[in-house]
């Protein structure tokens, strides 16, 4: 408990006296960025421009991590759909239309963190998990099978996921068609379409990013919200 | 300045006492939303760095993924620690 105290009366101090919040001058690298970012990516957004171009290929692999994760955790879960069906009924029709509202919120302020995310911060993985957390409330409020019933497979889910990174995979790998190192921005995409900025492919990468978080992670909730007794022998749901 | 030191401050204090009550909590759906306000705290602090995309990815992931997983999670066992 005394060493506890002495840690953080010491943090504190540390805190006043050295500031981490405003560093008092640049390191080269860091200038480098500020200085190039807007040349070499068309993109105003350095964090975007280092994740996306500068090591683009970093994050690909980092997606694909990821991929083989949700990929891993689906196939543990078995695949009855018919155990979901059974649970129809979902909560009160006051929490049904508060949710409504709530996750139309959720998901405008993610598409603006997913499809702005080259011009100011933000970017495909935040807005995509945005989308998730948004159909995370709705699945328990609603009911797995009510979803199911509309059409919202998990088996459709897990198609988009896969067709976003197959989409994701051929933005990175089309400069090599004509030459250019995989991952190329500036050199092989235009940096604004129709007067639009879409600063190359870091716009289509941040959209197609968010596609596949947001339907994978939605996917993992529809197979967490099947009843434990459904894996019990199954027939007494 | 002594308004960020102060924010600093406080928010990690708050996340102190999070961190403190969400690990002492017997009703492990309490210890779920003690751990969301933690994050919260953290993400306080992480905005007071001037970090926003951290911010972002932050709160998305660890105030709303994680704590709707660990809530499908304990619906599947026992609500209360013994």
């Amino acid at each position: 408990m005394l060493l506890f105290t002495a840690t953080l009366i010491a943090s504190f101090t540390a805190t006043i006296i050295l500031n981490p919040a405003t560093p008092s001058e640049l390191k080269e690298l860091a200038k480098y960025y500020v200085l190039n970012t807007i040349n070499e990516t068309a993109s105003p957004e350095a964090v975007t421009a280092i994740v996306w171009d500068y090591r683009g290929l970093d994050t690909i692999y980092e997606t694909l991590v990821l991929y083989l994760a949700i990929v891993g955790g689906l196939a543990i879960f078995k695949m009855s759909e018919e155990a979901l069906l059974k649970t129809r009924i979902g909560l009160t029709l006051l929490t049904k239309t508060s949710t409504k509202i709530i996750a139309l919120l959720i998901t405008s302020i993610a598409a603006a963190i997913a499809f702005h995310g080259h011009l100011s911060p933000g970017g495909g993985f935040p807005g995509g998990s945005a989308v998730a957390v948004a159909s995370m409330i709705i699945i328990p409020v609603f009911a797995a099978g009510t979803l199911i019933e509309k059409g919202i497979s998990s088996t459709k889910l897990v198609a988009i996921r896969g067709a976003a990174l197959t989409a994701l995979g051929l933005v990175a790998l089309l400069p090599v068609v004509r030459g250019f190192e995989i991952v190329t921005n500036q050199k092989f995409y235009p940096a604004s379409i129709l007067g639009l900025p879409i600063s190359g492919s870091l716009s289509l990468y941040n959209l197609l990013e968010s596609l596949a978080v947001a339907s994978g992670f939605t996917a993992v909730a529809l197979y967490l919200s099947i009843p434990e007794e459904a894996y019990k022998g199954g027939s007494s749901a | 300045m002594i308004a960020s030191i102060l924010l600093l401050i406080i928010a990690s204090l708050l996340s102190l006492f999070f961190v403190y009550m969400a690990v002492t909590e017997k009703d492990l759906l309490k210890a779920v939303a003690y751990s969301a306000g933690q994050s919260i705290t953290y993400s306080i602090l992480l905005q007071a760095m001037s970090t926003p995309d951290i911010v972002m990815t932050y709160v998305a992931v660890s105030v709303g993924l994680y704590s709707a997983l660990l809530v499908f999670v304990i619906s599947k066992t026992e609500r209360f620690e013994r």
